[in-house]
C-alpha cells in the first residue's frame, strides 16, 4: 500500500521515482572537462565502460526528493541518508528509486521514520541500497 | 602555492584534513541542479514553509566529494558510500564551504578505499547545514578494478 499521511504503517511503499539519465543532465551534475568517466566517452571507453557513468551521488538526489516530498520540513532538517552504491549507471539508463517504510521511533520528543530505499535500473539491478529517514510530524502528503 | 600530487592509497593520511573553496550559492546553480536530478519542486523556486525558498538538500554534495581535488591531482575513482545529516536548510546567497577530515583508509578484496568525515558550513554565521561521511574507492594506477565495470 502507497504510504500517505493517512497510510503510515511500517511496510507501506513509497511512491516510486523514475528518471532516464541523459549526457545533459550528468554534464550539468558533474560539470563537463576532458579525462573523466562521466563527461568524457572516449575516457569513459578508456576505462572499460561502455558509456559515460552518472555520477553516483544523482541518485541520493532521487532518494532525497522522495523523502523531501514526503515529509518536507522533517527532512530537510533532521533528514539523513545513508547509502552504499553498488553498481555503476550509465547514461540512458532508466532507475526507479523506491522505499519501504521499516520503522517508527521517537527522536527527543519527535517521531522520526526511517525507510529501506534503493534504485533499480532498467533490467532490475540494485544499482543503490540503502536507508533514508527524518520526522514524521508534518508530514507533506 | 599547492603542490599537487597524484592521488594514491600510499598518499593520503589519516588524520589528514581537506578543505573546499568557498563557494556563493546563485539562483542559477539551484536551476541547473534541478535540471541535472530533474527536481523542480517549487520549495526551491516559490516558496517553502521554512521562510522563503530554500535549495535542494543534496546541492552541495560535490563541494565534499571534491575537497581533495584542492591537495590531488585524482585521474579517477568509484564511489561506494555515502552518508548525509541535513541540520538547516541550504539557500541562495548563501557562501558556503566544507571542511573534512579522512577518519579510514582501508584495503578491502584489493581495492583501496578512503573514508572522509565532512560538514558543509554557510561561512557567514558558521551554521552547519550538511554533515556526513562518505567512502571512496581509490583506482589503481592501471586504471579501473575490471569487476567494477560490471552492471
Amino acid at each position: 500500500m502507497p504510504a500517505s499521511a493517512s497510510t503510515f504503517e511500517v511496510g507501506s511503499e513509497l511512491p516510486t521515482l523514475k528518471k532516464t539519465i541523459t549526457q545533459r543532465q550528468i554534464d550539468c551534475y558533474s560539470g563537463v572537462r576532458p579525462k573523466s568517466i562521466h563527461t568524457d566517452v572516449e575516457w569513459a571507453k578508456a576505462k572499460g565502460f561502455p558509456a559515460p557513468l552518472a555520477q553516483a551521488l544523482m541518485s541520493t538526489a532521487y532518494v532525497s526528493q522522495m523523502m523531501v516530498t514526503w515529509l518536507g520540513t522533517g527532512f530537510i532538517k533532521g533528514g539523513k541518508i545513508s547509502a552504499s552504491f553498488i553498481k555503476p549507471v550509465i547514461v540512458g539508463d532508466t532507475l526507479t528509486a523506491r522505499a519501504v517504510i521499516k520503522s517508527k521511533e521517537n527522536d527527543g520528543g519527535r517521531p522520526r521514520v526511517t525507510v529501506e530505499c534503493w534504485c533499480e535500473n532498467q533490467h532490475g539491478v540494485k544499482t543503490l541500497v540503502g536507508s533514508a529517514s527524518g520526522f514524521a510530524d508534518q508530514l507533506r502528503m | 602555492m599547492v603542490e599537487f600530487k597524484t592521488i594514491s592509497y600510499e598518499a593520503v593520511t589519516v588524520g589528514e584534513e581537506f578543505m573546499s573553496d568557498d563557494f556563493l550559492i546563485k539562483p542559477e546553480d539551484v536551476e541547473t541542479f534541478a535540471f541535472a536530478v530533474d527536481d523542480h519542486d517549487p520549495w526551491y523556486f516559490e516558496d517553502s514553509p521554512l521562510e522563503g525558498t530554500i535549495a535542494h538538500p543534496v546541492l552541495m554534495g560535490n563541494q565534499a566529494l571534491f575537497m581533495r581535488h584542492g591537495k590531488y591531482i585524482v585521474p579517477a575513482g568509484l564511489h561506494a558510500k555515502m552518508q548525509y545529516e541535513f541540520v538547516e536548510p541550504i539557500r541562495v546567497g548563501m557562501r558556503v564551504r566544507t571542511r573534512g577530515k579522512l577518519i579510514d583508509k582501508y584495503e578491502k578484496r584489493g581495492r583501496h578505499y578512503m573514508v572522509t568525515e565532512f560538514a558543509t558550513r554557510d561561512e557567514e554565521t558558521g551554521t552547519v547545514l550538511v554533515r556526513g561521511q562518505f567512502t571512496q574507492m581509490l583506482f589503481p594506477k592501471s586504471g579501473v578494478h575490471e569487476d567494477a565495470r560490471k552492471r
